[in-house]
């Protein structure tokens, strides 16, 4: 608030006043009063009105103020009207009953829709949970059968479950606070996790995986760590080229590791290589391919940001893709 | 033999791992009635128990508090649930090994394995293979036939296992190369056809060099 504002906003009260006191010189004035006495007391008039409004002003700003930091302290920013102290006014006092109370409808509506987020949230966990069972059911009834059906249906089998991984991983990503555990792991751990987690997939591509220098430590979330490192080991199996190679490679730059997935596959076209990581996006390859659900690379990134994990995607059409995971130092995570 | 104990309420998984011990050489005892399961592990002294945590009623962690008391069986953890602190309870609660659903069967087979062979010294799993004229010998790497031995390379040792322990039937590459996929060692199709050609030259030298039939478009056949 300048004094310019204040004053534009109080421009009718104080025309008032300096009306009213011109009157009253005149009235005197007619009535005899010596015009000396008149301009002492039209400056005394005159400095009372200045005062108050000063007085005015500096209150309202420090009011203002005072509000200012209540709000640039709250962290939810919306209870603001349940954190301040009323103000004295009468005007005042019930215009800030009115918000409250608009603020307290709002309170409940995201208090209500924080909820529901929080059930759907656990239901999709609990869902994720439950449907494991009857696909180890399924799994192990598959042993029965002949090899070409077992291998068709294995298949579907592995590709339920990542569905399912993601549909996990996404509610997660909602609240990572509850899941994510920053913590040192092992980065061939980690590797031979996610490849382990995608055999049936990259042994039926007939993909050659190799892996160099990945002994290292990385600070993470293992578990979140594997996922994102099995979307790239599928989306590299699924563009596969011919006689496909998956490469896991790691080194070091100052105290970051990087671990680089590089295949030979298709490649993705230049131009859409910014819209990668979007939401639903799939691409000329994934629509081409089918069975594309757009979701794998945006949950990457989702849950790279919340690892504070770099994530970078170069390729080139017709030559490969290659991804680069750089793992913060120690020092830089901010939630160990 | 080895007694199993299967402590899991889903009817098709239990009737299923039930079968698929009975034919690997154990003795599965799937338990049907959830209550007082301390009791009938008492009576059935089982070498191991598979046990799923989220049971109706009770909870899978104290179950195993009250199983250690009663019996010395190893537990293996069995679960659908994936979060790092169940594991890390799992295991403190003295609980061998933990395995999250869904798993692939080698690998639960694997895992049952390692746990028994630790907790009760069990038997070697069989050192020797044998089918039609060849004898192979697991530890030494070796196969034999006619009285003439040669050693194996462990990818060579691997083919034949597979290849042994389906005397007769049709292993398909994709099945051959998910036998060799091991942590870190991971198996192409190339290095496959390598290890193969050298297989047969080993075979040969042993006076089997036809022992090994190509099915084109199918696989491999002992």
């Amino acid at each position: 608030m300048t004094v310019r504002e204040f004053l534009s906003d109080r421009l009718s009260r104080i025309a008032l006043q300096l009306i009213c006191a011109g009157l009253a010189m005149l009235f005197l004035y007619a009535t005899g009063t010596q015009s000396g006495v008149l301009v002492i007391l039209l400056l005394f008039l005159l400095m009372i009105f200045a005062a108050v409004q000063l007085c005015d002003f500096f209150r309202q700003r420090t009011y203002f103020r005072e509000l200012e930091a209540i709000l640039e302290g709250l962290d939810r920013k919306y209870l603001f009207t349940e954190c301040t102290p009323p103000p004295k006014g009468l005007y005042e006092r019930q215009l800030f009953d009115l918000t409250r109370r608009a603020g307290q409808a709002m309170i409940g509506a995201v208090s209500d829709a924080q909820a529901l987020q929080r059930e759907y949230r656990e239901y999709v966990e609990r869902w994720v949970h439950e449907i494991k069972a009857p696909i180890t059911a399924a799994r192990l009834i598959c042993r029965d059968l002949d090899g070409n059906t077992r291998r068709k249906l294995t298949a579907e089998l592995a590709q339920i479950e990542a569905h399912v991984e993601r549909a996990l991983f996404y509610a997660r990503a909602e609240n990572p606070e509850q899941d994510c555990l920053l913590r040192q792991a092992d980065l061939g751990e980690i590797a031979a996790q996610a490849i382990e987690n995608h055999r049936f997939l990259l042994i039926q591509s007939g993909v050659r995986v190799e892996t160099g220098g990945l002994e290292r430590t990385v600070y993470t979330d293992e578990k979140w760590a594997v996922f994102i490192l099995g979307q790239l080991l599928q989306n590299a199996a699924r563009y596969r080229g011919t006689e496909p190679i998956i490469t896991l490679s790691a080194k070091s730059l100052g105290k970051q590791i990087q671990l680089i997935v590089q295949d030979n596959g298709i490649g993705i076209p230049s131009h859409e290589l910014p819209r990668v990581f979007d939401r639903g996006f799939t691409g000329s390859n994934g629509r081409m391919r089918g069975g594309s659900t757009g979701m794998g690379l945006y949950l990457c990134r989702k849950l790279a940001s919340f690892l504070e994990l770099d994530l970078r995607i170069v390729s080139r059409e017709g030559e490969g893709t290659a991804v680069t995971l750089t793992f913060p130092a120690k020092e830089n995570l901010t939630k160990m | 033999m080895q007694k199993i104990m299967i402590i899991e309420d889903d009817p098709p998984i239990r009737e299923e791992l039930t079968l698929l011990l009975r034919n690997e050489g154990y003795l599965p005892f799937p338990v049907t009635d959830f209550n007082d399961i301390p009791a009938q592990a008492v009576r059935e002294c089982p070498d191991l128990i598979l046990l799923d945590i989220g049971l109706p009623g009770r909870d899978g962690f104290s179950l195993c508090a009250a199983l250690q008391k009663s019996v010395s069986a190893s537990v293996i953890f069995v679960t659908s649930r994936d979060a790092g602190m169940d594991e890390v309870r799992a295991l403190s609660l003295g609980g061998d090994d933990y395995i999250t659903k869904p798993y692939s069967v080698p690998v639960l087979l694997a895992r049952i394995k390692a746990v028994l062979r630790r907790s009760c010294g069990g038997p070697e799993p069989a050192d020797v293979l044998e089918a039609g004229e060849l004898c192979l010998s697991l530890t030494k790497g070796t196969v034999s036939a006619g009285g003439k031995a040669v050693d194996l390379t462990r990818n060579e040792l691997q083919i034949l296992a597979c290849l042994m322990t389906r005397f007769g039937q049709i292993v398909s590459r994709a099945d051959l190369i998910d036998a060799l996929w091991d942590n870190q060692i991971y198996i192409d199709d190339n290095t496959l056809s390598v290890n193969m050609t050298r297989l047969r030259g080993k075979l040969a030298k042993i006076g089997l060099p036809d022992a090994i039939r190509t099915r084109r478009g199918m696989g491999y056949q002992l």
